[in-house]
């Protein structure tokens, strides 16, 4: 290893841990699931509520099953079922997409969700 | 006329193929984006880098995402077009690592360049053309770490089959 | 050329996407202070510099209207009831007139019940003040108010020339001034370029266009706590107002006095507990949402369609929850609402 590589490792050790930090705040449980179709919001569905849900997507419909507050793709048309590996999502911030069928499920906590209150 | 062909040329002819199979073979594997690759196959454009300068490196590793594209089906897919951002990155990562200072980079040092670079690509156009969305943003750490760890990996493997033929 | 200066570039290069997300969110927000409530600014989709001249804009709009329409301190709104109880025709100052006009024509459509004529009441009740009443006013001067009728018909405006013919009438535009600035401020915003923002007075809020990627947000407070009973989301263009019973209120031997006085009685209005009216402008779903409130859930549907409103939500007393069918399909309750929601002791 070079003094080069090494300057490379550490700045490489920096950044991933200024990502962390970032972007990680938080890890509130899962309320509700935002559900986008092709970029856009499409539906929310509650995690309390245990059920599947299909939905129309690019090339076809796509599965999700909601169970005791998490959520996960249970079937799709795409080829590489890379949406269903990412298993269950729980924690506020989640996600999981197919791209190929234009679907994604965002996993959305109880705080600071509303832009504004009206009372 | 005949053509000469060197030893080079069929090193590098060969490097690509590799580097194409593995492409192939890793788009076997999950991962938690769609289509966003930890870049196992960088380890040919490594060898390449360190054998044969810059260039051709550069030329083999976009050959790869072009061929194994077509191999698999995926051209001009969003699968391919993350592919290609992450090799472009990836590229230009290794280009501005061979500008290292001193005694440069090893194999180890251009590794991490270019896999980290290669995720960063990759994540930046899946952001702007396919997932426009803030949550997106959560899985970057866990990408970048997939990829600083795949990059350490396949630098060493990188350097210890340079150090084979070197040898041999 | 050999410089650290490549490494740095890489290391830019690769935090980019990072660095996108914080240019990417160009969401800004102002609070400030105004018709005796806080009014929050959130604007979305422009730069600093934008945002910072159009939020001067807005809150210099508010301290004027502020000012202008105040209900006891010197200003446009006290002179033209000093004119009003002088019986005489007078020149109304120039901005209570679409205060006046709006205000005649909802209160016509509402039966009466949005009723912005019934100013020597409210400040019978003591809430002319910064301070809370600390008990009701005497039962006979109620009565003999009340008596009187004061009305929005009672108000006789040409052009500029507004004369009463009953000395009953004092002006009180609480439950629409709010809804009304709010409205001028969204056009203020457009006027400048704004297009994706939301003008919020005190819970008498409009939005428009939309938050990046998705709608706006809204949460409706429960009115028996402090967490959010509904939501709803707003694209494009609309206001959400909310009139409850736990906005300004005093206690006395157990029972609640609020500040929405039903014109009929003279007294705050029973039966109802919060609100909520969707609707395009801010002005006239703050009217709409006191109208509603007053009305109660047996005219509720009524009022509700009179006025032109198809989107609203009554709580009764009981907690029971009434939507018209249009509020039904756009409001989502954060809460388990099966069986109305529990309203605590207070009556």
């Amino acid at each position: 290893m070079t003094v080069g590589d090494r300057v490379v490792l550490g700045l490489a050790l920096t950044l991933i841990v200024w990502l962390y930090a970032r972007f990680w705040g938080g890890g509130a449980a899962g309320d509700h699931i935002q559900v986008l179709v092709a970029g856009r919001p499409y539906q929310q569905e509650d995690l309390r509520r245990n059920g599947r849900l299909t939905i129309a997507g690019v090339i076809g419909p796509s599965e999700i099953e909601i169970r005791d507050g998490r959520v996960r793709f249970v079937s799709s048309p795409c080829r590489g079922k890379q949406c269903i590996h990412s298993g269950w999502l729980a924690r506020d911030g989640d996600f999981a997409a197919c791209l190929p069928n234009g679907i994604a499920v965002q996993v959305v906590g109880a705080n600071a969700r509303f832009d504004a209150i009206s009372f | 006329m005949t053509v000469q062909v060197t030893r080079e040329d069929v090193r590098i002819a060969w490097l690509s193929a590799i580097a194409i199979t593995i492409n192939v073979l890793e788009s076997a594997l999950p991962s938690p984006l769609p289509g966003v690759k930890p870049g196992l196959a960088n380890v040919i454009t490594i060898v390449a880098l360190c054998w044969f300068g810059w260039a051709p490196a550069a030329w083999i590793s976009l050959l790869r995402v072009l061929a194994g594209s077509l191999l698999t089906g995926t051209f001009l897919s969003p699968a391919f077009i993350l592919s290609l951002s992450g090799a472009l990155a990836s590229v230009v990562a290794l280009g501005l690592g061979t500008l290292a200072p001193g005694k440069g980079l090893s194999a180890i040092g251009y590794s991490v360049c270019a896999a980290t670079a290669h995720m960063a690509g990759q994540f930046w156009v899946a952001y702007a053309l396919f997932i426009p969305h803030a949550a997106l943003f959560r899985l970057l750490p866990v990408l970048m770490t997939a990829a600083l760890i795949f990059g350490v990996v396949s630098g060493i493997i990188a350097q210890a089959l340079i150090r084979r033929v070197e040898r041999a | 050329m050999r410089s650290v200066a490549p490494v740095s570039i890489l290391l830019v290069f690769l935090s980019g996407p990072a660095g996108c997300a914080a240019r990417k969110e160009p969401l800004h927000e102002f609070q400030f202070l105004a018709f005796g409530t806080l009014i929050e600014l959130t604007l979305w989709g422009v730069d600093r510099d934008l945002a910072e001249r159009a939020y001067q804009a807005v809150e210099s709009d508010f301290a004027r209207m502020h000012t202008e329409w105040h209900p006891w301190q010197p200003g446009a709104l006290v002179e033209t009831n000093r004119q009003l109880a002088a019986g005489k025709p007078f020149l109304v100052p120039h901005s209570m007139i679409p205060l006046i006009e709006n205000s005649q024509r909802l209160s016509l459509a509402s039966q009466g019940l949005f009723n912005p004529a019934i100013g020597r009441l409210v400040e019978l009740w003591g809430f002319h003040s910064d301070d809370l009443p600390a008990k009701p006013p005497d039962p006979e001067a109620i009565t003999a108010l009340i008596a009187q009728r004061p009305a929005m018909t009672d108000l006789d405006l040409d052009g500029q020339r507004l004369h009463a013919t009953n000395p009953a009438v004092q002006l009180d535009f609480s439950a629409y001034a709010k809804g009304y600035a709010v409205d001028r401020a969204i056009d203020r915003f457009r006027e400048l370029g704004v297009t994706n923002a939301i003008v919020n007075a005190g819970g008498d809020l409009r939005a428009i266009g939309h938050r990046g990627g998705r709608p706006w947000r809204i949460g409706i407070r429960h009115p028996r706590g402090s967490g959010v009973l509904a939501s709803v989301e707003i694209e494009d263009d609309e206001s959400v107002s909310t009139s409850g019973d736990y906005e300004r209120f005093f206690m006395y031997n157990g029972r609640r006095y609020h500040h929405i006085m039903d014109p009929r009685t003279g007294y705050p209005a029973t039966g109802s507990v919060a609100v909520t009216v969707l609707y395009r402008e801010a002005a006239t779903a703050d009217a709409a949402s006191t109208a509603l409130f007053v009305a109660g859930s047996d005219l509720f549907e009524a009022v509700a369609r009179d006025l032109g409103v198809d989107r609203a939500m009554l709580i009764d007393s009981a907690g029971k929850i009434y939507l018209t069918p249009s509020m039904r399909a756009r409001v989502r309750f954060e809460i388990d609402v099966a069986g109305g929601i529990p309203m605590g002791p207070s009556p």
